[in-house]
């Protein structure tokens, strides 16, 4: 049977009607249209489909959609400020940390949640909080420098 | 300073924003109204016999609008390889590996189409199977395909010089065994696709796939579609790697069960068909000999190969041959012989994969130099110098190094790592270990023989004139192509890379043989800049006629037209275009005539502005069987040094530093070249210490998860001191040649020439996982 | 891939949780962070008619110190949250750190401390920490409550002493005494998102900084059908001073509780040998720590 559920998603109050057994990558997907979180293995294994819930980054294909009520889901067609692009967006462009681009956006979550805790990370911490999204075209290193450089972008901020 | 205004330098991927936002569409992306789901019946066993299927049940369940099997789909061969058309689009008489087609059903949802497939009854009749190669061999063993006995796929035998005679003329002769195993792409994003036919009967095929125009005339060669009547467009595509060079059953599927149902269908593999459609790496048994003098100069080289082929063909011919032919450089050699054999298994086709068929015996053989100069008493780096080619040499097997900068990179890898302080010098489980590698820049012929061209581009400008759309069937599929070509583009005609806009991945807009074989930048590459060139050429000489100024006293620069260098008298071509343009917001200004009112005008004099190219090599290579596979217009190499740290306790080894040189001619882009560097080396980094594809006794895959199937993370992967060695290839568009398969050479043999010379111990087998590393330590010990 | 079909319960009491458990008992699966159930529907391995969250009873995430006691962690609390947690860190240690060993950074967001437990699989990161740190589980179902300690609650692959209408609800740790450290080490073959080949968690007391081990408890993983107790190589260690003679001789013991298995990931030869090490390197980080311990 399906379950009404309500939940923010990017900023804004969404109302669905799932079956239990969908999971909230598939509700993103197919329901709202939102195609940014990817489907790459549907068992946690790749990054893919990392969408930030509550403040956390989270394998949307692990979590069901009915456990997303009343909860706030970020995924990365909510990153860019109205056209705006994040910093972490830009720095990623500019580094040429994207190639096939199919882990750039769990990875530019996973970034975004590293940094709103920890706007000054080492390189390991870096390493280690996209440690869990698989990327098979980059080997990591311009992602990395991506992320470091956004690092300098937000303190340059604060500072001005 | 370079002449380039936008070649050479480090320019945002055109792609990039699409991609950083989430709006870049992939193949699973995509929704029509009225689309159905399709899902694939695939065999639970690995052998048997097919007495019977019954659909009749699942036709009837509710939801299901077709189901298709041999019946329906006819029983078209097809493969990669005309030479080895081997497969049917489903199994009708019986299957040969778990994951063999069987059926397709369209349902109105997934979990619809899922459920189904329970419902398709299929009666076998159990065959004895044989999963490993060599026993594949063996007399009495189970034969998977009638018409190839003792399940021989394929065979290479070829000799150059004798070399016997040259081998028994060394000083020094060693041996060496390797053996890799089946890996898997990894890409990130599962083959997905929708198919929908319009009511003229024409088929549209919106599909992840490497190569657009392949597939188009696969699917319309087993479809018994006319070929005009398939378009196949690629959307972005998350990575392809080789396995995505071939149409699939996926492809085949979703365009019959759309012809079936009259809507659009939809078809995504999970992550496990994946693994069971495979086509990736084979699995190579490499014996391999190599005789060198005491002067260490590298004098003949003996290499025999198996390989794993499962099933079916899928690439393999191709492949066999590689693992010959890409031995004959980057060093001279006298002599050289080698002998394939490529063998059927009852387990998922291999096919091609970064590095096709070259990479394993790349690490037999460059492990083998390592072990001769040992002996020899040479370092590994001077060893490979005294051996090494040179621009305009001639590999023994007529490969033409048109171009080659592998002393520089060589030179520049010892110099970087600062090889001299550490080889030799380092404790007990540290080690330093290096090699080199070459490959192709485009398969020199296509898959199938014709005269066709490899690549035609047509370039497009807007009718304002400012803006060019370069239209390609070229596959962007994450390594940049489209970048690539809006740079030739810009370049050549002389305008901001942001005026360059690119479609391509679309058989309907030009001919492109598609992303494989590293073939796009030279290709393309080639296409684009003739195209270009020839819209420059439309256009200088309508400004010539009348400027009344010989055309080629015109060029273009930045977007603008200088006369002989400098702004010219062009005032009256300006009115007239501000004059046309009333009420336009972007009047064009400053001291110089525009690219946008030159083309215009242009426009005003020939209608369309259109610049066609087109590109296919000359003819290539020697008149021997199987010399057209390795030939190319031009040989990209590399050299890399590996810097490890082994735990002696446990054999896990970390990789502390890698540093890489490769030669790509020109770097038209230099941080997208970087980028193929360093995804090569994961690739090889991942392939060398874990990957494995594993199956159970019953033929079954193990590990089909990205869990299970180990590909390196963030934190297995240090990062990489990359150097750029620019060659200026006299084959390639502005120079420029390969780099997204020959980085990958030689990175397994320098972790393992570094594991060598941490540990003292040889590895023969792969992946070289802690295990393996930790017995042989043992092993070694003991002796 | 696709979820098969079941009933969705959401409990926000725990009352609640209980009641449903008692009525549905043997049909339904517990979801707390569902890194492992979740996976395991997908995969067809288990086909629950339904399912009840438990994310929604309030109480269940919290990590609760007792004075100087102990600390009582509920059963909801993530991976990461033991990651991070200060206490935790400082005097339970190998909960921290087999917390930061679990997969990767988004399953430790949702991955529990309860579900791990309970799932009870041999090669998981938190039942060793648990094991040497004595924890005592506390079970509650509609009528009953019982305390089971960890050291007994696993009987084998997939199978804890726990009922189907029983409720996990939270983990007890007392403080280990004064001069005591502890670690956890694993060996997979990637740095992380890993299952374990070999793990090993170690709590070493000692008389003072530089006295002899007083107490010594080894726990190891991935090693026998359920996670084990190297008692014999504890009772080895006490009364010694610690070295590294004497760790190799824990780690041959400790070999010999052990029966592992030969399977893709690893040979029954390897583990052992891999057992050994491991022991050792944890004992001696369990004895730094100690060697470091601040009141």
């Amino acid at each position: 049977m399906k379950r009404i559920i309500t939940l923010t998603v990017n900023g804004e109050p969404v109302e669905g009607a799932v079956e239990p057994n969908r999971t909230l990558l598939s509700f993103l997907r197919e329901d709202l249209g939102l195609t940014g979180a990817k489907h790459g293995c549907g068992l946690g294994d790749c990054g893919a489909c990392t969408v930030i819930l509550d403040g956390k980054p989270v394998n949307s294909c692990l979590v069901l959609a009915v456990q997303a009520d009343g909860r706030e889901v970020l995924t990365i067609e909510g990153l860019a400020d109205n056209g705006k692009l994040h910093p972490i967006q830009e720095a990623f462009i500019e580094t040429g940390a994207i190639q096939c681009g199919f882990c750039s956006p769990g990875m530019i979550l996973s970034a975004k949640a590293l940094l709103d805790e920890s706007p000054k990370p080492t390189e390991t911490e870096i390493r280690t909080a996209i440690s869990g999204n698989l990327c098979r075209c980059t080997g990591y290193q311009k992602i990395v420098e991506a992320i470091l450089a956004a690092a300098g972008t937000a303190q340059g901020k604060e500072v001005s | 300073m370079s002449e380039f205004r936008v070649l050479n330098t480090r320019a945002a991927r055109l792609d990039a924003p699409a991609k950083a936002t989430g709006r870049a569409k992939y193949a699973d992306d995509l929704a029509m109204p009225g689309m159905l789901y399709g899902a694939i019946l695939q065999s639970p066993l690995a052998h048997a016999k097919i007495l019977n299927i019954d659909t009749s049940k699942a036709r009837k369940f509710p939801g299901i609008r077709a189901v298709v099997t041999a019946k329906e789909a006819g029983l078209v061969k097809y493969g990669v390889s005309p030479a080895r058309y081997d497969e049917t689009l489903y199994a009708h008489e019986k299957v040969r590996y778990v994951g063999d087609e069987i059926a397709a059903v369209a349902a109105v949802d997934p979990a619809t189409a899922q459920e189904a497939l329970d419902l398709i009854k299929v009666d076998y009749e159990e065959l004895p199977a044989v999963f490993d190669m060599f026993e594949a061999m063996k007399e009495g063993a189970p034969q998977i395909h009638d018409e190839f006995p003792g399940n021989m796929n394929a065979e290479v035998h070829q000799e150059f010089g004798d070399t016997e005679a040259a081998l028994a003329a060394c000083d020094l002769v060693v041996h060496h065994t390797f053996l890799n195993k089946r890996q898997d792409a990894a890409f990130i994003e599962p083959h997905a696709c929708v198919a929908v036919f319009d009511l003229d009967g024409k088929l549209t095929l919106h599909t992840s796939t490497q190569v657009p125009h392949y597939v188009m005339r696969t699917v319309a060669m087993v479809l018994q579609i006319p070929v005009g009547n398939v378009r196949v467009v690629k959307p972005y595509v998350g990575g392809g790697f080789g396995p995505k060079c071939e149409a699939t059953p996926l492809e085949m599927s979703a365009a019959l069960l759309a012809r079936h149902t009259g809507k659009p269908v939809k078809i995504t593999y999970s992550r496990e068909q994946v693994f069971l459609h495979s086509r990736a790496r084979h699995q190579f048994y490499a014996e391999m000999s190599l005789g060198v003098k005491q002067d260490g100069t590298m004098v003949a080289l003996k290499n025999k190969a198996i390989l794993d082929g499962g099933a079916y063909t899928s690439f393999g011919i191709a492949t066999v041959y590689y693992s010959g032919s890409l031995l004959g450089g980057p060093y001279k050699l006298k002599a050289m012989k080698y002998d394939g054999q490529r063998v059927y298994t009852n387990k998922p086709a291999c096919g091609a994969q970064r590095g096709h068929g070259g990479v394993a015996h790349r690490a037999a053989f460059e492990q083998l130099l390592d072990m001769a100069a040992e002996k020899l008493g040479f370092d590994p780096v001077e060893m490979r110098l005294r051996n090494i080619m040179t621009r305009g040499d001639m590999t023994i097997n007529e490969l033409d190094m048109s171009s080659l900068g592998m002393k520089e990179c060589v030179e520049a890898v010892r110099d970087v790592s600062s090889w001299e302080t550490k080889k030799g010098k380092l404790p007990k489980g540290k080690g330093i270990g290096m090699a080199c590698g070459f490959f192709v820049s485009g398969a020199g012929y296509p898959i199938y023989r014709s005269d066709t061209y490899h690549s035609t581009v047509v370039i497009k400008l807007s009718e304002d004139g400012g803006i060019a759309t370069v239209l390609t069937g070229s596959a962007e599929i994450g390594q940049g192509s489209d970048t690539t070509m809006a740079m030739i583009a810009a370049e050549t005609l002389g305008i901001p890379l942001e005026n360059v806009r690119v479609v391509s991945g679309d058989t309907d807009l030009a001919v492109d043989l598609g992303a494989y074989s590293s073939r796009q930048t030279l290709m393309t590459g080639h296409a684009t800049k003739e195209a270009a060139e020839q819209l420059r050429g439309q256009i200088a000489a309508v400004l010539a006629e009348t400027m009344g100024c010989d055309p080629s006293s015109i060029t273009f620069r930045d977007g603008v037209v200088l006369f002989d260098g400098g702004p010219g008298n062009f005032e009256k071509l300006r009115s007239l275009y501000i004059k046309e343009h009333r009420g336009w917001t972007d009047p064009p200004g400053g001291e110089y005539l525009t690219f946008r009112e030159a083309a215009r005008l242009a426009y005003l004099k020939l209608g369309s502005m259109v610049g066609t190219g087109k590109y296919k090599p000359p003819r290539l290579g020697g008149s021997y069987k199987g010399a057209a596979v390795g030939t190319s217009p031009a040989y990209g190499c590399s050299a890399q040094v590996v810097e490890v740290t082994v735990d002696l306790e446990t054999g896990q080894i970390t990789v502390d530093r890698m540093t890489d040189a490769h030669d790509c001619g020109l770097a038209i882009n230099k941080t997208q070249v970087e980028g193929q560097m360093h995804g090569s080396l994961s690739m090889g980094l991942g392939e060398c210490l874990f990957e494995e594809v594993k199956f159970d006794s019953r033929g079954r895959v193990l590990n089909p998860s990205l869990g299970e199937y180990r590909i390196p993370t963030a934190l297995d992967m240090p990062n990489v001191d990359t150097i750029l060695v620019e060659s200026n290839e006299p084959n390639g568009p502005y120079g420029a040649k390969e780099v997204g398969e020959g980085a990958i050479m030689p990175t397994i043999p320098a972790i393992l020439n570094a594991v060598y010379d941490a540990t003292g111990v040889r590895i023969t087998e792969l992946p070289c996982s802690s295990e393996r590393l930790y017995m042989a330590m043992k092993a070694q010990e003991k002796k | 891939m696709l979820l098969p079909k079941f009933e969705y319960h959401e409990p926000t009491t725990l009352e609640e949780a209980l009641r449903l458990l008692s009525e549905l008992g043997g049909n339904a699966k517990v979801l707390a962070g569902g890194t492992d159930v979740l996976v395991r529907m997908k995969q067809k391995i288990d086909k629950p008619s339904h399912v009840i969250s438990i994310a929604r009873v309030p109480g269940l995430d919290a990590i609760t110190p007792r004075d100087r006691h102990g600390v009582t962690v509920g059963s909801g609390v993530t991976a990461a949250d033991l990651a991070r947690h200060e206490l935790i860190r400082d005097r339970f240690t190998p909960l921290a750190l087999a917390a930061g060993r679990l997969g990767a950074p988004m399953i430790r967001n949702r991955a529990t401390i309860g579900g791990n437990l309970v799932n009870a699989r041999p090669a998981a990161d938190f039942p060793p920490a648990c094991m040497v740190l004595n924890a005592i589980l506390k079970l509650k179902s509609a009528h009953d409550e019982r305390e089971v300690p960890v050291n007994g609650f696993f009987r084998g692959p997939g199978d804890a002493l726990i009922e189907p209408h029983e409720l996990l609800v939270s983990i007890n740790f007392e403080t280990p005494p004064p001069w005591s450290g502890g670690s956890y080490v694993k060996l997979g073959a990637r740095k992380t998102l890993e299952i374990s080949m070999v793990n090993v968690a170690a709590l070493v007391t000692l008389e003072s900084a530089d006295g002899p081990i007083t107490a010594a408890r080894i726990a190891l993983g991935a090693v026998a059908p359920t996670p084990v107790r190297a008692y014999a190589a504890e009772e080895l260690l006490v009364g010694k001073q610690p070295s590294e003679e004497l760790f190799q001789q824990a780690g041959e013991t400790g070999v010999g509780m052990c029966s592992p298995i030969t399977d893709h990931r690893g040979t029954m030869e390897y583990r052992c040998m891999m057992i050994e090490v491991l022991t050792k390197r944890a004992l001696r980080l369990a004895v730094e720590q100690a060697r470091a311990w601040r009141p």
